[in-house]
């Protein structure tokens, strides 16, 4: 099933997000590009169960996450801690994810978002359908929509 | 005045407490459910509103909910909906449980107040 999910509707979301709460002046937009393949250094993520199966993942550099943190949280870059992180990109991640799931077949549930702080971390047992690349304050962000290609079925929405 | 925020990311809490203390309100933050109906029972004051998040650890937004609903003491409360669940099936079932109003995540600091003062929360800009 590799239909559900478009990168125009996942570029319409990712810029409500930036609008809203990244860039809610304009000045410091998500600039869409051609960037190489990478998962970043900070990997936020939320899965997806029920009727469709996966995971949304925000990739980025530190630099981009500090730089989340500090937008989000209204503190400085440099007074930014490791929670501020976790929390600004787990957040990220689950209102970016609530909304794909939103276009997603119903019903479907989500988890609770989690953060890994690791270069280069590998999602089993997927394939990716839906890739959003791009550079905000000279930093790289990659989001991805990974569908599960494994058989089992997971928890069921509620 | 006071207003509510409950959500389990502080970063959201951080957003919605500025919208509340920008319309005038004191605001008590909770990370989950169960924190909030903690904070409520020894609390002297009921919040004029709360924002509620949906998916939280411990109770989720739709149980706070009902448990407020079932309260006589808390009936004044309004209770607002800060959620990125979108589908309708969901919006129905907060409505039904007795949420006054929905909004869904990402949202404008002026969409939040429009909608508050629909319900007569805040004023309007014209009554300001």
């Amino acid at each position: 099933m590799t239909d559900v999910m478009k990168v125009d509707d996942l570029q319409a979301i990712t810029e409500q997000v930036w609008q809203s709460f990244l860039d809610p002046e304009g000045s410091d937009p998500l600039l869409l590009s051609l960037l190489e393949p990478s998962g970043g250094d900070v990997a936020a993520a939320i899965s997806v169960t029920g009727a469709w199966r996966g995971h949304v993942v925000i990739g980025c550099s530190t630099a981009a996450s500090r730089h989340a943190a500090s937008a989000l949280l209204g503190v400085p870059s440099d007074e930014v801690t490791e929670d501020d992180i976790s929390d600004a990109l787990g957040e990220l991640a689950n209102v970016i994810g609530g909304n794909v799931k939103a276009l997603l077949p119903e019903p479907c549930a989500l988890s609770l978002p989690y953060v890994v702080a690791t270069a280069g971390v590998r999602w089993p047992a997927v394939h990716e359908i839906c890739r959003l690349d791009g550079m905000w304050r000279d930093e790289p962000i990659h989001i991805t929509v990974l569908e599960s290609t494994s058989d089992y079925q997971g928890a069921a929405a509620s | 005045m006071l207003a509510m925020v409950i959500d389990d990311s502080r970063a959201m809490r951080m957003i919605l407490r500025r919208i509340a203390v920008q319309l005038g309100f004191e605001v008590a933050e909770a990370g989950n459910g169960r924190e909030a109906l903690d904070f409520l029972a020894t609390s002297e004051e009921v919040p004029s509103f709360a924002l509620v998040d949906w998916n939280m650890p411990e109770m989720n937004g739709l149980d706070f909910v009902t448990a407020v609903r079932a309260d006589q003491r808390l009936r004044s409360m309004t209770l607002m909906m800060v959620t990125t669940e979108g589908e309708q099936s969901q919006i129905v079932r907060a409505l039904a449980a007795g949420a006054h109003e929905y909004v869904i995540k990402p949202f404008t600091p002026d969409a939040i107040e429009e909608k508050l003062a629909l319900l007569g929360v805040v004023a309007t800009g014209a009554d300001a």
